[in-house]
């Protein structure tokens, strides 16, 4: 089973690279977004008065694009493509499970976002002065919850659209608001007061408030309803992908 | 002893009957071909027999083992090719033996199968730059790599020019020497006269008629398989032939 997994996780990685939408989606794009928000902000402040820089703010925001891209993009097409191919039912007749491939995947994914992360602290703090003084623990452990309730989601569509063009259609309708309204891409500190109450409901913006209260060291506010929503979104779709998975 | 026995198999989909009433016995070492029009039942019957679908009714043993409920263990010995070709896009033939290769714990080495099929040369190539009888070697040897004793080959030849199917045909033949016990489906009638030691012909989800080639020539009107079966499968012909 180890053996398996080990030889598939490198294979399935190569097939992933190969593919190249998860390196330009979950790499290429935060660090692209860290440089230009370097050199439009560089160093000023969030605002007038502000302990942190912009980019030290917009900092938690970015490093959840990969687990977006993986989560919400990247999860719910591969399954039903793996699903269309009848790869998963391949698997069925073989002494392992197709869990084991999905599993794999959800692997490769949690490195994407992995890799991402530390390429955009790097930049972040090489390049740019970043001084991210926070909990490394405390956003880490966010960051764990972010990558889980993401993940969910994406199993959840991923494991009950029938087809892969629904598929790519619910995955769309989800990844481009998260993407665009919880401030992964648009600070959500510039948005206008309603907006900003409307987008509250989004897990990913929640998800956000922790990264950026934990990487900048600030209290937080609400912690613990942020935690309860995004758990709760995590347990309830992780909970409808097993009971009502599609094997084909 | 039976390798393969399945015993009133029944499914039906949206009250439609697929396969009704299915049984067979395989027996070690046999080649066994299922045949039948598209539609009528092949691919069902195989996907029941392999547990990947839930049959309604009726039983199934191979090797001695439930294929559903000790599906890990069985399936260490069972090879299989399904109709469609499964794999991921932008996979190498390699990558794709060396992926199928870690899910068993005892193999064949994928490079000796590919050498024996004549595809030795090609483990870098994309699989869907295969062509046609060239994939289907592939899928053979997939089947292969677990070292199995018994292999199930759902529309072998398919799609494939009369060469290539003749190259595969030899393969068969080859493992049949081998002492393997093989079931397969087609919609050839020279193809499983060729390979199959019994076959199985199937109408509507129905086996209309079990044994060998020879018998089902013998108890029609006929002298040729094909015209045989289409005696068997023609309604029409058989109508008329009561009255």
């Amino acid at each position: 089973m180890m053996r398996a997994f080990k030889k598939m996780l490198k294979i399935e990685l190569k097939l992933s690279l190969r593919g190249m939408d998860m390196v330009i989606f979950a790499i290429c794009f935060p660090v692209v977004m860290v440089i230009l928000l370097g050199i439009i902000y560089g160093s000023k402040p969030a605002y007038s008065g502000a302990s942190y820089t912009f980019l030290e703010q917009s900092f938690g925001a970015i490093s959840t694009i990969a687990i977006c891209a993986g989560g919400v993009m990247g999860l719910p097409l591969l399954v039903s493509d793996y699903r269309y191919r009848k790869i998963l039912k391949r698997f069925k007749v073989t002494p392992t499970s197709p869990a084991l491939i999905i599993a794999v995947h959800l692997v490769i994914y949690a490195i994407y976002s992995v890799v991402s992360l530390i390429l955009i602290c790097l930049v972040a703090t090489l390049f740019f002065g970043c001084n991210l003084g926070g909990s490394l623990i405390g956003f880490l452990g966010s960051y764990i919850l972010v990558m889980l309730s993401m993940f969910s989601i994406g199993m959840m569509v991923g494991g009950i659209a029938p087809n892969m063009k629904i598929a790519s259609i619910v995955a769309s309708i989800l990844y481009f608001p998260m993407l665009i309204f919880s401030g992964a891409t648009l600070p959500y500190e510039v948005m206008p007061n309603a907006l900003q109450k409307a987008v509250d409901v989004l897990p990913l913006t929640q998800g956000i408030k922790l990264l950026k209260a934990t990487s900048l060291g600030l209290p937080v506010n609400d912690v613990l309803s942020a935690i309860i929503i995004m758990g709760v979104i995590a347990i309830i779709c992780s909970s409808i992908s097993i009971k009502f998975f599609r094997w084909e | 002893m039976e390798t393969i026995k399945v015993e009133k198999l029944s499914k039906m989909y949206d009250g439609i009957p697929a396969v009704c009433d299915l049984s067979l016995l395989v027996k070690r070492g046999e080649v066994f071909g299922l045949i039948g029009a598209n539609g009528a039942g092949k691919s069902t019957s195989i996907e029941c027999i392999l547990g990947t679908k839930t049959a309604d009714s009726g039983s199934v043993s191979i090797l001695g083992m439930n294929p559903i409920k000790e599906r890990k263990k069985l399936f260490e010995r069972v090879g299989v090719q399904f109709q469609e070709s499964n794999y991921q896009d932008k996979i190498t033939v390699s990558e794709l033996c060396e992926e199928t290769q870690s899910l068993y714990k005892t193999f064949n080495d994928y490079r000796q199968l590919l050498k024996q099929f004549g595809i030795s040369d090609k483990g870098k190539s994309l699989v869907n730059e295969l062509s046609g009888g060239q994939k289907q070697r592939l899928f053979i040897v997939l089947a292969l790599i677990p070292n199995p004793e018994v292999v199930v080959l759902d529309e072998l030849t398919t799609g494939l020019d009369s060469r290539a199917r003749r190259d595969v045909w030899r393969l068969i033949a080859d493992l049949r020497s081998k002492g393997l016990t093989i079931l397969l489906t087609s919609h050839f009638m020279d193809e499983v006269e060729a390979l199959c030691d019994r076959i199985g012909i199937l109408k509507n989800g129905k086996m209309i008629f079990c044994g060998t080639v020879q018998e089902a020539i013998a108890a029609s009107p006929y002298e040729k398989l094909e015209d045989a079966y289409l005696w068997y499968t023609d309604e029409e012909v058989n109508d008329d032939e009561s009255i």
